[in-house]
């Protein structure tokens, strides 16, 4: 039994579509024309509990949807989806007190006021017992290191002390269940790393399941064994992080490091050459066969040191991204 | 996955709490009027200016009805809205709005913001009823100048007209304040709620401006052949004429057989305008869109 | 029709139009917001209508100050006609939040005049709000012919739209002068609100301003708020003519060159000031 499950869920858009013009804008007046967006496009997936899950995807694939339609903000035009039994868009109490969404883009804590004052407000709305506010409340801020800012209007927070206290309003009811929205979005890379190990540490310790859309690998790479790829609203892959390279990358990098500075000519052959800074030759290879090629090269050239590499997550994600956007759209 | 496996994630029900619901509304009120308090004086300027600006345009709207007053002994023939009854009619309005002012109208012009750019998400993600946050999270403390400008005003003309009213008249004034506050709260937040179809909705606020304009003048002067039906569909389908009217006559004279009826009307209709706009409030909600930041 | 530097130049009339062009289509987007809001600017009017009715109901008098009940309606039906010429809802707020916001910036890099686009996008705003709104004022006055006397003749008339034109000059120059502050305040929402108080008490939209006597009654017509709303109202009923009227268009006209030439100074000291800070 899972603790999220999708099945066949749907959300589509009507978007008001303005013509060029001054007489399109006035017979906009009478009649307007509107287009159908499908943002999500019946999607099935199951979470088990205690997962941390990653949603990648282009902009605009429907990942940011698909968490709006876990949390109820948003009602789906068809599919089920469960959390923890509920019904996420019926926003029953029950339910709410159970999970937290947090979104790196918007923020919900009172903009001219210490977030502390944000804090005792949440504990009044999820009728947190005052000794358990404050027990979570003193370990939040002590693992995120915040404890002194807690006096500080939120507006003279820097952005990422802002997130960390976006963070700790979220977590304040305990929640089983975390839906998180670009948290490290547009923060420093102390910032995102420091957020990143809050997150690994937090939910190893409580076991709560997780799932985040980020546009860093690296907060991916760093924190989730499970990738599922959003593309034009449609699930494309479900699976490792290294598995997405096994799936989508035909072709691994091999490092020949030759003896002298004098590099042989005729490597194309072998592959396509991405680099060249002598004596040191990388070569884009086709991953099938890797061993007759290496042999072939070895049995021709001199070489000093060798090495085989998978290419770079983020290329392999760009290139399976961008695959995806110059198919033609599905209807 | 199979169906005749025991689900392990059961819907539970409310937590047992502590505090029963009422008491943890209230609790978090407080905390809205509290954080709302904190945050003006920390402005203070700015609520000073608030404050004087909305005393100013008060003592404006006196110095006109003043000024009609210099012309006229009663607003309409025999109707008993002398210039001292009128004062006190005018102070109603100022308790009804000046309490809608403070408490609703900040939220419900944030409404149609939080829609907009999608902040009504934290809203709709609280374990507490989406209507209750999104109406009462500010508190507009600086419109309650005019609340203690009405109790002044109210009390002067009580003086000047020598008319003490009784008890019941006295006890029953604040309900019908209050109904009338419940009344236009209704209105405004259904207003508000359609901007979720709409998309952005300034003529709304004026609309509501318009239609609470004929609740701030005496239900008389809504005669002849085409105040009538005005009259008519003010008091019985939108009921803006019995908003203040009805308290105001409470304070000012007695009140004759077709008042009293009137004003057991009053107690319905402000319970199925608050029901009705509950309820469009909802199926609003339904259609919120979620802009992405 | 507006004073601001348009050239004859064909290029730059290109561009002048193309602004236009581009405001009215702008304003087109909000059409709900339109149809309404033309509908509900009568709403106010019939609660006024009422309240003089009930007036002269109360006093045994023809006449109030001058005015008959009829009189009091057609006036009120003028300043709405005279207010749609010269109100300027949020000018001078947004001047003032684009001046604090930085995006005034973007008429320092564009070889684009401010108040002159200003003044087109309202002229644009204007335009579509007539089209919009001819049918519902012809409507409202041809029910309510029987307030008035018939049309007033054709000197009369000439000097009605005039004052309702240099009304309009008059409401934008004093909206963008207010927002210009926003140069020099940080926080001008109050002297705003004062502004806007006056605009709406002063301009005769809730009363005609001559049923005041005395200090005060002498004080609002030294003010250039009656141009907005009261003077073109009394013109075309005829309080005001002959030399009176002569004289009185030569002191709206003098208000408008003198607000223009404010404006153009605020906003030069403005700016310099704005890029001295560097902001």
């Amino acid at each position: 039994m899972a603790i999220i499950e999708i099945e066949r869920l749907a959300k589509s858009y009507r978007v008001y579509q303005k013509k060029e013009g001054l007489l399109a804008s006035v017979g906009g007046l009478f009649r307007r024309q509107h287009r159908e967006v499908q943002a999500v496009r019946d999607i099935d997936l199951h979470v088990e509990a205690g997962e941390f899950v990653a949603f990648l995807g282009p902009n605009g694939a429907g990942k940011t949807t698909t968490l709006k339609l876990l949390s109820g903000v948003i009602t789906p035009t068809r599919g089920m989806a469960r959390v923890m039994g509920h019904v996420p868009w019926e926003r029953s109490n029950a339910y709410r007190r159970r999970f937290a969404l947090v979104m790196g883009q918007k923020n919900q804590l009172w903009w001219d006021l210490p977030a502390q004052e944000s804090f005792r407000l949440h504990q009044q709305i999820y009728g947190i017992e005052a000794a358990e506010f404050e027990r979570v409340r003193d370990e939040l801020t002590s693992l995120l290191d915040v404890r002194s800012l807690l006096g500080q209007p939120v507006r003279e927070l820097s952005l990422g002390e802002r997130m960390k206290m976006e963070l700790i309003a979220a977590l304040l009811h305990s929640p089983e269940v975390l839906f998180l929205d670009e948290p490290t979005i547009g923060l420093d890379v102390i910032a995102q790393h420091n957020i990143q190990t809050f997150l690994r540490h937090y939910q190893e310790t409580r076991g709560i399941t997780i799932l985040l859309t980020s546009h860093y690998m690296k907060d991916v790479a760093a924190l989730c064994r499970r990738v599922v790829i959003i593309a034009r609203g449609r699930i494309v892959y479900d699976g490792s992080l290294s598995g997405i390279i096994d799936q989508f990358s035909g072709h691994k990098v091999v490092t020949l490091v030759f003896p002298t500075e004098v590099v042989p000519t005729g490597l194309e052959r072998f592959g396509e050459v991405i680099s060249h800074q002598a004596p040191r030759v990388k070569l884009k290879v086709d991953r099938n066969g890797i061993g007759e090629l290496l042999s072939a090269i070895l049995a021709e050239h001199t070489i000093e040191d060798v090495s085989v590499e998978d290419p770079p997550l983020e290329e392999v994600i760009a290139e399976v991204f961008s695959s995806i956007a110059k198919e033609p759209a599905p209807v | 996955m199979n169906s005749e496996l025991p689900t392990r994630y059961e819907i539970r029900t409310e937590r047992a709490s502590a505090r029963s619901a009422p008491s943890r509304y209230g609790a978090v009120f407080l905390m809205f009027a509290r954080n709302s308090l904190v945050r003006d004086m920390t402005f203070r300027a700015n609520f000073i200016i608030e404050v004087i600006s909305a005393l100013s345009w008060m003592s404006m709207y006196l110095g006109f009805y003043i000024l009609i007053f210099e012309y006229t002994p009663s607003i309409g023939a025999g109707t008993g809205w002398g210039k001292y009854q009128f004062f006190a009619f005018l102070a109603t309005t100022l308790f009804v709005n000046s309490i809608v002012e403070a408490f609703f109208m900040p939220n419900t012009e944030e409404l149609s913001e939080l829609i907009r750019s999608g902040g009504l998400d934290f809203a709709l993600l609280k374990p507490i009823d989406t209507q209750f946050l999104v109406s009462l999270q500010r508190v507009d403390w600086s419109s309650l100048a005019n609340f203690l400008f009405a109790a002044c005003l109210l009390g002067y003309s009580l003086l000047k007209i020598g008319h003490v009213p009784g008890w019941p008249q006295l006890l029953l004034y604040p309900l019908y304040v209050g109904c009338g506050v419940g009344m236009l709260y209704s209105l405004m937040i259904t207003l508000a709620a359609t901007s979720i179809w709409l998309g952005r909705n300034q003529t709304l606020y004026d609309f509501w401006f318009y239609i609470t304009n004929f609740s701030r003048y005496p239900r008389e002067i809504y005669s002849g052949t085409y105040g009538t039906p005005l009259n008519i569909a003010f008091t019985y389908i939108l009921p803006v004429l019995l908003v203040v009217n009805v308290p105001a006559w409470l304070m000012v004279r007695p009140l004759n057989a077709e008042e009293w009826s009137l004003a057991v009307y009053a107690l319905v209709a402000t319970a199925a305008c608050l029901a009705l706009s509950r309820w469009v409030f909802g199926r609003a909600l339904l259609s919120y869109r979620s802009a992405s930041s | 029709m507006a004073a601001a530097a348009i050239h004859a130049s064909p290029s730059k009339l290109k561009t002048w139009w193309t602004i236009l062009r581009i405001c009215i289509e702008e304003r087109l987007v909000y059409r709900g917001d339109f149809a309404l809001g033309t509908l509900m600017r009568f709403l106010p009017l019939v609660t006024q209508v009422f309240l003089w009715s009930a007036v002269f109901a109360g006093t045994k008098q023809q006449e109030i100050a001058g005015y008959s009940y009829r009189d009091f309606v057609a006036y009120y039906l003028l300043t709405n006609v005279a207010r749609a010429f010269s109100s300027m809802p949020g000018l001078a707020t947004g001047i003032a939040r684009q001046v604090r916001g930085g995006e005034i910036k973007k008429f320092l890099i564009q070889p684009v005049d401010m108040v002159g686009f200003l003044l087109l996008s309202r002229v644009a705003h204007k335009l579509v709000y007539y089209g919009v709104a001819l049918a519902p004022f012809a409507l409202v006055f041809y029910l309510c012919r029987g307030f008035f006397n018939g049309w007033p003749d054709a000197a009369t008339m000439t000097a009605f739209v005039a004052s309702l034109l240099m009304g309009f000059l008059i409401g934008f120059y004093m909206e963008a002068l207010m927002g210009m502050l926003g140069f020099w305040m940080l926080e001008v929402s109050s002297l705003l609100f004062v502004f806007i108080l006056f605009t709406f008490f002063f301009s005769g939209h809730m009363f005609p301003i001559d049923m005041l006597s005395g200090w005060l009654g002498w004080f609002f017509r030294q003010m250039p708020f009656q141009y907005l709303a009261y003077f073109p109202a009394a013109i075309f009923l005829g309080k005001i003519s002959g030399p009176d009227l002569a004289w009185g268009l030569a002191v709206e006209f003098a208000w408008l060159i003198a607000l223009i030439i404010a404006c153009r100074t605020a906003f030069h000291y403005g700016v310099k000031r704005y890029a001295g800070y560097g902001g």
